[in-house]
């Protein structure tokens, strides 16, 4: 199963979430691969701590495999290489956990018929070696998302099964943009449907992750005064309308990451200690994202909205 | 492991051999536009072959010191860029110009049977032997500046592709030779071209490497001999290119078709085509156990060939006419 | 088997070379037609195939030229030039390996020859000047730098391009981790014959073998051995991380048809693969005994057969505790 992660914005906690939720599918047993197709700015490496393996790795990744200047793209096991000491006692029962690294100072570049191509070949091998591949895409109408789409719609790709995901923070803005990002003229379905691919099989493989959303039940904001609460009340009921409105409204949620403030201040991926013992994390947040991560795989919660 | 007792006739490779001469001497190419200018042009090409043609036997003779050099003669039409004519028409004048001039046409080839004879897609199977000349620095991975369909002596000039957001993007580089001794004499040479319908047509310089190749004993499919010389049997010429055979034996006491090394006797004009030739032939694999045949049986013959398939081809050209 | 190694040829001190061995992506196995048909790498030269002992296809050799410094475990950077012979092979149409190699004489010319000289020494890489032919078997096996001469880039890009063949659906029958295996043939000392010197486990995928061999032994025999052993590794190798991934005992018990489901794929695909030195010359297949004695290659090999058969049969027969469990 390859789930591409996507968001109209920066600043969706697309990244840090993708790469948490590839670190829950890795704990259940799954063989996952995380793959940082954030052009841009590829900065996967600091959610699952392993600056040091990524040395050496600046002229290997991922544009440079795209751009057929290697001819493997280098990975990174995750377990083993990690800085996290929390992460590097690889939990019993556990699957791999393989980053695919950009190359450190890599930038957007145009995608030609041999990158395509060269994109195809890594995501075939990927599914056959994993259960779940996770590709991290570059936020907006990117060259990113343009190639997985023309990947995913050629004939090679027919077998391989696909889902998208999504991620948009709880904001007029950010919902408006969303939406735009999925259902505008070359958004990712129209853009899909001129590359081969069925709109409705599409439309069956597209959900919303909501992230850093605020619950008004939170003792965060328990210390608000009742005027305050009954403002966030009606503003989360007005972007549900909105939501609703522009087609990405609850049946087409996959999962609700509450606001946490770890990740407000630091992208990091949010283990069971932290929850437990340190309690710097909350619960609510880590069962979100197990939630999702087990979503990800039910059919119960795909196909046509 | 050929001593073992059981045997798979499919798990063996297999080569047959082909006759050889010392020496397969090309009298001529026949296009549209030479046969367009009448019999003059041929009268005058033959005259001009001649005195080249004697000089080419007599260093043939040298070579193998004193015993008789076995020397064929051929000529190729074109039948494959054009269609001119019919073979009725033009092959017995063709040999009627020869004859004045003292020469003998020994095997009549044509050029549509260097792309495809019968069902062996010839061109398409060199095509698929070509193996590019490495350029300082090749390590294996592969070249990111192959062009299909085009076939250099070196490295082209970088393109200008489109760099990574923020980077610079490269400045303009001089071609190079590979094999340049100080200054590069760069030559990309184009292989073929596709139409919209996906129909390939090979080009010229491509055609005459498997021409060349075909002459020189060295082409197989699936271990067969391809371009078998057919005997001319019937009294003329068919109507129909198609109906005469790719190459075709004329003189039944001609020599080998194939030859350890050739000559071609040419106009000036062919020069830039035949170093196309060179080019292309120098990055040919040739298939090893043809290679081998040649090489034992013209060591035994005590006249070895040079290991480079295109130093075993030479011409001589004569001034425009 | 062909001779290719022309007599030509500069007496040989050194063969390397680099195998990579994956599960085929396709749904069914390929037939023996249809695999001579993927291994078709050339209009001109069909696949070798062969029925016995198990269904098996070779494709012929394809060269790429390279130019280059050597891998060296004492930093000499010594450039080579000429061509690596790389091939394909499907065992039951099921394992794919590609396989390039190269060999080295102890000497060559001070500088580049015309390529076409190259050209009819296929698979013979020269070097300018003298060879430091134990640093570089280090050097080779240990890999090199970027822009060293790498016979597994040479593979890789064989394996790319048989990937893309249409033949193939993509949808591999169970999930699992291609291979690399490097190996190494250097001079045995004068009188000694074949001897497998080392046969390393590096990381998770890379396996590295040195062999010591009487010089001039073709570079074709000893990659033949070389992709039996990486074909036999893989296979072990697979074997074992299937039943990594299973959740035994009674926990897991419930979960019964995960277990089969895991499993299965190796009695389907895999278990009736084992059968080494099938495609060995006589005297190179005795390099397999060490192998045979320690660790055990075939020993491991039947006693993973043994449990994957039993959980199976295990799984087979209902647990006693599902029939009396109440209904709620």
């Amino acid at each position: 199963m390859l789930v591409f992660a996507a968001s109209d914005k920066g600043g969706t906690g697309r990244s840090v979430t993708s790469a948490n939720l590839a670190y829950q599918r890795a704990l259940t047993g799954d063989h996952v691969a995380y793959v940082d197709f954030d052009f841009g700015s590829p900065t996967a490496a600091a959610v699952f701590d392993v600056p040091g393996a990524m040395r050496g790795t600046e002229e290997r990744g991922l544009h440079s495999y795209l751009e057929g200047e290697v001819a493997e793209p280098a990975r990174i096991d995750v377990w083993r290489q990690t800085e996290h000491p929390l992460l590097r006692a690889r939990p019993n029962q556990s699957g791999r956990l393989v980053l695919f690294p950009g190359d450190a100072g890599g930038g957007e570049f145009a995608i030609g018929e041999e990158s395509l191509q060269r994109c195809i070949d890594l995501l075939l091998r990927l599914n056959g070696e994993f259960d779940v591949t996770v590709v991290d895409l570059s936020a907006g109408r990117s060259y990113a998302v343009d190639m997985v789409l023309a990947a995913t719609a050629h004939p090679r790709m027919r077998n391989v099964p696909f889902r998208w995901l999504v991620f948009h923070r709880w904001t007029r803005q950010h919902v408006i943009a969303a939406s735009g990002l999925v259902h505008a003229d070359h958004g990712i379905i129209g853009g899909g449907v001129e590359r081969g691919h069925d709109k409705e099989a599409l439309e069956a493989a597209i959900r919303f992750v909501r992230a850093a959303v605020p619950d008004p039940e939170s003792p965060l904001w328990s210390q608000g005064s009742p005027a305050q609460a009954a403002w966030m009340q009606a503003c989360d009921e007005a972007l549900r309308r909105l939501a609703a409105e522009h087609a990405i409204g609850d049946s087409v949620v996959l999962g609700i990451v509450p606001l946490e403030p770890i990740l407000q201040w630091r992208e990091q991926l949010i283990t069971e200690e932290d929850v437990l013992a340190t309690q710097i994390a909350n619960k609510e947040t880590l069962e979100a994202l197990e939630e999702i991560a087990r979503r990800l795989t039910d059919d119960a919660h795909w196909g046509r909205p | 492991m050929t001593d073992a007792v059981f045997r798979e006739t499919a798990a063996e490779p297999r080569n047959r051999s082909v006759p050889l001469a010392h020496l397969s001497l090309e009298l001529g190419h026949l296009y549209m536009e030479d046969f367009e200018a009448g019999p003059e042009r041929l009268r005058s090409h033959f005259a001009e072959v001649r005195p080249w043609a004697e000089a080419a036997r007599a260093a043939a003779a040298a070579r193998t010191g004193g015993t008789r050099a076995r020397i064929s003669t051929c000529f190729l039409i074109d039948d494959y860029f054009t269609r001119f004519s019919t073979p009725a028409e033009v092959v017995p004048m063709l040999l009627a110009q020869a004859e004045r001039a003292g020469l003998s046409v020994d095997y009549l080839a044509r050029e549509s049977g260097c792309a495809v004879t019968g069902k062996v897609p010839v061109a398409e199977a060199v095509a698929g032997r070509i193996v590019e000349s490495p350029p300082p620095g090749s390590y294996g991975l592969r070249p990111p500046a192959a062009q299909t369909g085009w076939l250099a002596n070196g490295e082209r000039s970088p393109v200008a592709r489109a760099p990574q957001a923020m980077k610079r993007a490269v400045e303009w580089q001089p071609p190079k030779e590979t094999a340049a001794r100080r200054h590069s004499v760069f030559l990309d040479v184009e292989l073929w071209s596709d139409d919209a319908d996906g129909h390939r047509t090979w080009s010229c310089p491509f055609l005459a490497a498997v021409w060349q190749l075909a002459r020189l004993g060295l082409l197989r499919n699936e271990g067969e001999a391809v371009l078998v010389p057919q005997p001319h049997t019937t009294a003329g010429f068919p109507d129909d290119w198609d109906e005469l055979p790719s190459l075709l034996r004329l003189n039944d006491r001609a020599d080998p078709f194939a030859a350890y090394r050739t000559c071609s006797v040419l106009p000036t004009r062919f020069l830039p085509v035949e170093h196309a030739v060179r080019v292309i032939l120098d990055q040919i694999e040739v298939d090893p156990g043809a290679l081998e045949q040649v090489a034992e049986r013209s060591g035994r013959e005590r006249t070895p060939v040079p290991d480079s398939v295109a130093d075993r081809v030479s011409y001589v050209y004569y001034p425009g006419l | 088997m062909a001779p290719r190694e022309s007599t030509r040829t500069p007496r040989a001190v050194l063969a390397c070379g680099e195998i990579r061995t994956c599960l085929l992506p396709a749904r069914q196995a390929l037939d023996i037609r249809a695999a001579a048909q993927l291994l078709a790498l050339r209009a001109d030269e069909r696949a070798l195939t062969s029925e016995r002992p198990g269904l098996y296809a070779r494709s012929s050799d394809t060269l790429t030229g390279v130019d280059c410094p050597l891998p060296s475990a004492n930093g000499a950077r010594v450039r080579a030039v000429g061509t690596v012979a790389a091939r394909a092979a499907l065992t039951e149409g099921r394992v794919l390996q590609t396989s390039a190699r190269f060999h080295l004489p102890a000497t060559g010319p001070d500088r580049r020859r015309p390529w076409g000289e190259y050209l009819v020494r296929p698979g013979v890489v020269e070097p300018l000047g003298k060879l430091p032919h134990e640093a570089v078997a280090q050097g080779v096996l240990g890999g090199g730098r970027t822009g060293d001469l790498d016979a597994g880039l040479i593979a890789e890009g064989l394996l790319t391009r048989l990937l893309r063949h249409p033949l193939l659906d993509q949808r591999p029958p169970f999930r699992s981790r291609p291979t690399r295996l490097r190996w190494a043939a250097l001079p045995a000392a004068p009188g000694e014959g074949f001897r497998l010197e080392r046969f390393t486990l590096a990381e998770d995928e890379l396996r590295t073998v040195r062999l010591r061999v009487p010089e001039d032994t073709p570079a074709a025999g000893l990659a033949a051995l070389c992709e039996d052993l990486a074909l036999h590794d893989w296979l072990l190798t697979t074997v074992v991380r299937m039943l990594d991934g299973v959740r035994l005992g009674t926990g897991a018990a419930r979960d019964t048809g995960a277990v089969v489901r895991t499993l299965r794929p190796a009695v389907d695909h895999l278990l009736h693969l084992w059968m080494p030195r099938a495609r060995v010359s006589p005297e190179l297949a005795a390099l397999w005994d060490p192998l045979e004695e320690r660790p055990g290659f075939t020993r491991q090999w039947r006693t993973l057969v043994q449990r994957i058969r039993d959980q199976l049969t295990l799984h087979a027969i209902p647990t006693p505790h599902q029939e009396v469990e109440p209904v709620p």
